[in-house]
């Protein structure tokens, strides 16, 4: 059973996240704030960090990837960024992976279905496989 | 409520390419584009807004070709897709479709570089108000700086520069500009150009934040350097847009583009996508590919219009041919490059010739021109060529991105029959890829491929 990390300041959000991550057999750590986020990564050892931008309004989850792949050198710890950051400011362009920017696995907007970001996870993990859309 | 048999999302290259191509195959279809832009920019054009075009008025793909082929335009903004009831919502009601084509595009990428957002921070948005303002504020500014050193980057450069009264310059975090396509004796000679024009080149750096006090005034970079910028642009690369596809539940690929298999159709057997919002797989040995070219999305256009009622056309997957101008000096790319195709684990043989693209030399236009091919040894296939010359190249390498995707070999190759004359072309005696895939054969011979 894999541990993901939620770092995020929504708890109703963190609340909905837990129970679908749970109900696909995940182990979830919750924390509110970037610096309770940092705190986790290094003392519960996730397998996957789940990560928002905006908390409360400003940049701070790219410090904490910043923090997480540089300060602690975690390069292959997975995270995926979960985030309302594009909706919110109306920003016609948009974040994405970057190895030398932005080192992540995946940049997800809040409005992607649950079980996609699941998939995303599963992936990112490598605990799931491309499934033929047809019977072999 | 509205209904149309065919409807595209999208009126870029690619929404426009699959309603035409869709009229071409079903001419008794009712087709309707639907866009949100009142007018539609050429997406490769837009750099030359900022010099020899002038303006993004003189940008613009205009719509006589709707009402040419029969096709219904529509201005709205697709919300959402009702999959069980094949009905679009758009912001001006419901429509009704049989086959949905969604060609969405994408998004300018940004970089989250502390000072990302000071006023005077751009990125290339697709979009005629956005860069009209881009423009007016270049007007105002001395020292731009550009970060990303790709083929968008360097254009961009090059038409800012042309103004004569600013100091620009471009940082790429890799070892050279168009390092991505491009071997690295090609990218030197092309920065050398840049820089005879008087462009600043910053290669292998990083840049660690963008400073100052509400408006931007210096870029720094990880080396300790400061540049000083009035201006940035963020020229690197593109995001696709799946906003539509995801809220519809339709699947995503590895890259985050919409998940379509090689006839162009999504996990809705009634909604086809293309162009930059689609997933794509690369011509060699088929993995992702994250590139992002109008000619790609183009022929995308041409294969989900084509098979919206019936399979006729199938994606063999993106050979990626593209070239890049800066004043008379092109350089153009197809297939794999050296370097690539060796990081692929290909065995690979590589040839470079170099000569006049006129015959003789001496000949009104002739400039030098350089025509890289590189082979499989033991196949002799052709996986890729670069050329550089003047605006011959262009066509040059689209001749080779059609040898590359019939995996044509070298011996069919050096078998051309090619057409020359003194004014047009180089020698028949020495034409630059009949010669290159003779000495990559010769070479084969002496490694006892």
């Amino acid at each position: 059973m894999s541990k993901i990390l939620i770092v995020d300041d929504d708890p109703d959000f963190v609340l909905a996240m837990r129970m679908a991550l749970e109900a696909n057999g995940f182990e979830v750590e919750a924390a509110m704030t970037p610096e309770e986020g940092i705190s986790k990564v290094l003392s519960a050892e996730p397998a996957l960090v789940l990560l928002d931008i905006m908390m409360p309004s400003g940049n701070e989850g790219f410090k904490v990837v910043r923090s997480i792949r540089e300060e602690h050198n975690l390069k292959d710890l997975p995270i995926i960024v979960l985030t309302n950051v594009h909706k919110s400011r109306g920003t016609p362009y948009r974040f994405a992976p970057d190895q030398d920017y932005l080192p992540v696995e995946a940049f997800l907007d809040k409005s992607t279905d649950a079980d996609a970001v699941v998939d995303a996870i599963q992936q990112a993990l490598g605990e799931r496989r491309e499934e033929p859309g047809y019977p072999l | 409520m509205k209904r149309a048999d065919v409807v595209v999302v999208g009126g870029s290259a690619a929404g426009l390419t699959a309603a035409i191509t869709a009229r071409r195959h079903y001419p008794d279809k009712s087709i309707l584009l639907i866009r949100k832009e009142k007018q539609v920019l050429i997406p490769c054009g837009i750099p030359y807004i900022f010099g020899t075009v002038g303006s993004p008025d003189k940008n613009l793909i205009g719509d006589a070709v709707l009402e040419k082929n029969n096709i219904e335009l529509l201005l709205a903004t697709a919300n959402d897709i009702d999959r069980e009831g094949k009905t679009l919502r758009t912001t001006e009601g419901d429509i009704g479709y049989e086959r949905l084509i969604v060609a969405a595009g994408s998004r300018p990428a940004m970089l989250p570089i502390p000072g990302f957002e000071l006023d005077g921070v751009y990125a290339v948005v697709k979009d005629v108000e956005y860069l009209s303002g881009l423009q007016k504020r270049l007007e105002t500014v001395k020292d731009v700086v550009i970060i990303g050193g790709g083929f968008i980057g360097i254009e961009f450069a090059d038409e800012i520069n042309k103004s004569g009264d600013k100091s620009v310059t471009v940082v790429e975090i890799a070892p050279h500009c168009l390092g991505l396509a491009y071997d690295e004796e090609l990218c030197v000679e092309m920065e050398d150009v840049l820089k005879s024009r008087g462009i600043s080149i910053c290669t292998s750096a990083k840049v660690d934040r963008i400073e100052g006090n509400g408006k931007v005034e210096k870029v720094l970079l990880s080396s300790g350097d400061e540049l000083k910028a009035e201006l940035v642009i963020l020229g690197i690369g593109a995001v696709a847009n799946v906003d539509l596809a995801q809220k519809a539940g339709l699947r995503l690929g590895l890259t985050g583009g919409i998940a379509v298999d090689r006839t162009m159709q999504t996990s809705d057997e009634n909604i086809y996508a293309c162009g930059d919002c689609a997933e794509k797989i690369s011509f060699f040995g088929g993995r992702p590919s994250p590139l992002k070219l109008a000619s790609i999305a183009t022929l995308e256009a041409r294969i989900a219009g084509a098979n919206l009622f019936g399979v006729r056309r199938e994606n063999v997957g993106t050979v990626g041919v593209w070239s890049t101008a800066v004043d008379n000096h092109a350089l153009a790319t197809a297939g794999l490059t050296e370097k690539m195709a060796r990081d692929r684990g290909y065995d690979v043989v590589a040839v470079t010739i170099q000569g006049p693209n006129r015959h003789p030399g001496t000949m009104p236009g002739a400039v030098p021109t350089k025509v890289k091919l590189v082979f499989e040894c033991n196949t002799g296939v052709i996986l890729g060529g670069q050329v550089m010359g003047d605006s011959t190249a262009g066509e040059i390498i689209n001749a080779i991105s059609a040898c590359v995707q019939n995996r044509m070999t070298a011996e069919n190759m050096a078998m051309f029959q090619t057409g020359t004359h003194p004014a047009l072309t180089a020698s028949p005696i020495a034409y630059h890829m009949v010669n290159a895939a003779e000495m990559a054969m010769k070479q084969m011979r002496e490694r006892g491929a």
